[in-house]
């Protein structure tokens, strides 16, 4: 089941999630990209039910987009994650989203940063942060793991040794990761970590 | 907003919402309260009728007529092109007392003029022309008083919005903008009055530091290094433009406002209760402060600038 | 005034001339640019356990160009699936050009996404040709959309998947998919009692879809499975007499 995960490390923040598209015991797809590129600097990496997911994040991609086309300047990743926290309030007690969040991103003059944001909005500023089934072997693995100031090489090993326990561990382990992070050059794919090659085109 | 049992209307939101849906963070809504009725304003019967002696007057007739025609609503453009209300309005505030605003290199000053009408009066603010609208920006007022202070209300509002869905002050640009948007939706819909005021905006924001703004009725904006509104803003304004200096500190800058105000206002003599100043700038410790002067300090400030006249001249 | 319908025909439009006075040739495949969506459904609408309908029309042709197919609550599927077939119209009118795939299958996944949460039943696929080549999407009630290559929905889609992954290549031919997918829907609808009548199968090409086949699953169990000629292992005699 629904596995996402990040953290933050020398001047940058990584996004990494399952890609299992999952309807109750049905596995539709197993490269469905969970990890949003927000704008050139921001990842948004989300868990929750399927159109939820989708709706809620694309909204807030098309936001903050507007917020940049009308004023010329980019929003912060703080101003953004709390943008979203207040989207997922006012939606709470009307028809709430499904929807959990790590917000990762680089400002200019602030370096990397994640936020953790869930659906019944609670917002935190985090070094590392994880929802889903994953996240029960995730967190303590980062917890006992995660330094402060880690390079990309270490991240990315600790990202797979999360990898690695989840799949031998978890039930109903997904099967395919995809692993995206931001520094100061932008956010971008980083790899991927495929146990099961879905045949054909690639990701939608 | 939806109703169930009418497909009609729920297609015709789905049309609207093709594709992504972008909800606008504030929009404004605006209500036209009346339809403007096709037929035209009747005309005073004073307007001589046509004669042929009259036919050949008539090029400065139809002009005089013509203002008459479409100055009385704002929503209608005279065949020039031009909005009178909007214009008028703008007349109204080269009445009013002046303010001057100039861009330092260490922040930004904003000096009022303020007129005393007696003695008597008991003025409860400590400002009547400065505003202070949240803790990083500042504005500066000149025209109706009582509709500036519905401007500058709503200016409070949309920055207290701002930072309720942000958490971080809001861009001095964007209030300005937002404000105008306000400020231009009274020039377009039925049966409303343009805000008689123009303002100079002072603020400091992360992205583009230290700005002036001026703004005016008809909803326009722009950003300046120094810049005049009020009574004889043209004056005061070419002489800002000669004086100006790039690397102004506050104080040169406050210096030259001084010495602008006591050549273009029309009393003969300054003194700090006829004046006001207000300064924005950064904290050593990184906070935006808004200051204003004391009475006592101006007089001061009056006094070494020498720009103060009262003495001499009242004497 | 003569209104052009052509997109709400059940048949691809073909210029000048009744369906039935053409050739077979007519309705050869065309030159097929692999690859090529093949959608097949069952046929069979149930209501608890009643079967109600043995040859429901499962796939609804939105327009030339594009089909959807159905899961779920028969009416949702039918009245939404019109109705994007008017918006896909109104997009061509408006825009003189095709609505891509994705764009119909976001266009369907918005509307359902809107009233998720107010019991409708939608389980559907959206396969059709734009500038861009095939295009195959699921779209659910739950405002789930996902691009793919090959999916199954539906009740007995576990079954379904079965067969479909354990034979599917991305670049097969056109014929061997289509076996494929009529394989798939056979095998869903021998275990799943809610799945059963028709397996229609259609292609859709560059120059639109096609109906390939409609085989009763019933004959298909018999001709994937002939019955076998048991030998007789005894034959009834008269007792011997005591």
């Amino acid at each position: 089941m629904e596995c996402v995960f990040g953290l933050v490390g020398d001047g940058f923040a990584l996004v990494a999630a399952d890609t299992s598209a999952v309807h109750s015991i049905l596995v539709h797809k197993s490269n469905e990209d969970k990890v949003m590129i927000l704008d050139s600097h921001k990842l948004l990496g989300a868990s929750g039910e399927a159109g939820d997911r989708v709706q809620f994040t694309e909204y807030i991609q098309k936001n903050v987009h507007l917020y940049e086309f009308r004023n010329g300047i980019p929003l912060t990743t703080a101003a953004t994650a709390n943008f979203t926290r207040g989207e997922l309030a006012l939606a709470l007690r009307k028809n709430p989203y499904f929807v959990n969040i790590l917000l990762a991103g680089y400002d200019k003059n602030i370096g990397p940063s994640l936020y953790y944001i869930d659906y019944i909005a609670t917002l935190h500023k985090v070094d590392k942060g994880a929802f889903g089934y994953g996240s029960y072997f995730t967190l303590s693995m980062m917890d006992r793991h995660y330094k402060s100031g880690m390079s990309l090489e270490e991240a990315i090993d600790l990202v797979d040794k999360c990898i690695i326990e989840i799949r031998s561990r978890l039930v109903v382990a997904p099967p395919n990761f995809v692993i995206k992070i931001v520094d100061k050059d932008g956010a971008r794919e980083y790899a991927w970590r495929e146990s099961i090659k879905d045949a054909g085109v690639s990701a939608a | 907003m939806l109703c169930r049992s009418d497909p009609i209307t729920l297609r015709l939101v789905f049309d609207a919402f093709l594709g992504v849906q972008v909800a606008l963070g504030f929009s404004f809504c605006y209500y036209i309260f009346l339809p403007d009725l096709p037929s035209l304003p009747r005309r005073p019967s004073a307007l001589p009728s046509r004669s042929v002696a009259g036919r050949r007057n008539e090029p400065i007739l139809a002009q005089s007529r013509m203002s008459r025609r479409y100055d009385s609503r704002t929503t209608i453009f005279s065949p020039e092109g031009r909005l009178y209300q909007v214009e008028y309005a703008m007349e109204a505030i080269g009445n009013a007392g002046a303010a001057i605003g100039i861009l330092a290199r260490d922040g930004v000053i904003l000096v009022g003029e303020k007129k005393v009408t007696s003695k008597l009066l008991q003025t409860s603010r400590s400002t009547e022309k400065m505003y202070k609208i949240d803790d990083h920006l500042a504005c500066a007022v000149a025209g109706i008083m009582s509709d500036a202070n519905i401007l500058i209300n709503t200016a409070r509002v949309q920055a207290q919005r701002y930072t309720f869905a942000y958490q971080e002050p809001m861009p001095v640009e964007q209030l300005v903008q937002s404000l105008c948007d306000t400020k231009q939706g009274y020039t377009q819909f039925g049966g409303l009055r343009p805000f008689g005021v123009s303002f100079l905006f002072a603020g400091w924001d992360k992205n583009y530091g230290f700005q002036l703004y001026m703004s005016d009725p008809s909803g326009n904006y722009s950003g300046w290094k120094a810049a005049a509104i009020g009574a004889n803003n043209q004056a005061a304004q070419s002489m800002l433009k000669q004086d100006y200096k790039d690397d102004f500190t506050r104080e040169e800058a406050v210096q030259l406002a001084l010495k602008v105000l006591s050549k273009t206002m029309d009393s003969t003599s300054l003194t700090s209760e006829k004046l006001e100043l207000a300064e924005i700038f950064v904290e050593p410790s990184g906070d935006v402060k808004y200051q204003v002067c004391k009475p006592e300090l101006l007089e001061k400030l009056l006094v070494k600038h020498g720009v103060t006249q009262a003495a001499t001249e009242s004497t | 005034m003569k209104l052009d319908l052509s997109g709400l025909q059940s048949f691809p439009s073909i210029p000048g001339g009744a369906v039935d006075d053409l050739g077979e040739d007519l309705f050869a495949p065309p030159s097929f640019q692999l690859p090529a969506c093949s959608d097949v459904p069952d046929s069979r609408a149930s209501m608890g356990g009643y079967i109600s309908s043995q040859s429901v029309k499962k796939i609804i042709e939105i327009n030339p160009y594009m089909l959807g197919t159905m899961a779920g609550g028969a009416a949702d599927c039918q009245f939404w699936h019109r109705n994007l077939g008017i918006k896909c119209r109104l997009h061509e009118l408006a825009n003189k050009r095709r609505i891509s795939v994705t764009g119909a299958s976001k266009l369907l996944a918005n509307i359902l996404y809107s009233y998720r949460g107010m019991g409708l039943s939608v389980g559907t696929m959206i396969a059709g040709w734009d500038e861009k080549g095939p295009g195959l999407y699921y779209v659910d009630s739950e405002g789930g959309r996902l691009k793919g290559t090959r999916f199954s929905v539906g009740s007995g889609s576990p079954y379904a998947y079965g067969v479909l992954d354990s034979g599917y290549r991305f670049d097969m031919p056109v014929e061997e998919a289509a076996e494929l997918a009529r394989r798939a829907i056979y095998h869903a609808t021998f275990r799943d009692g809610a799945s059963g009548g028709v397996a229609s199968v259609y292609h859709v090409g560059p120059d639109g879809w096609k109906k390939l086949s409609g085989d009763d699953v019933g004959e298909l169990h018999y001709k994937y499975y002939p019955v076998a000629p048991t030998p007789v292992e005894q034959e009834m005699t008269d007792a011997p007499a005591a």
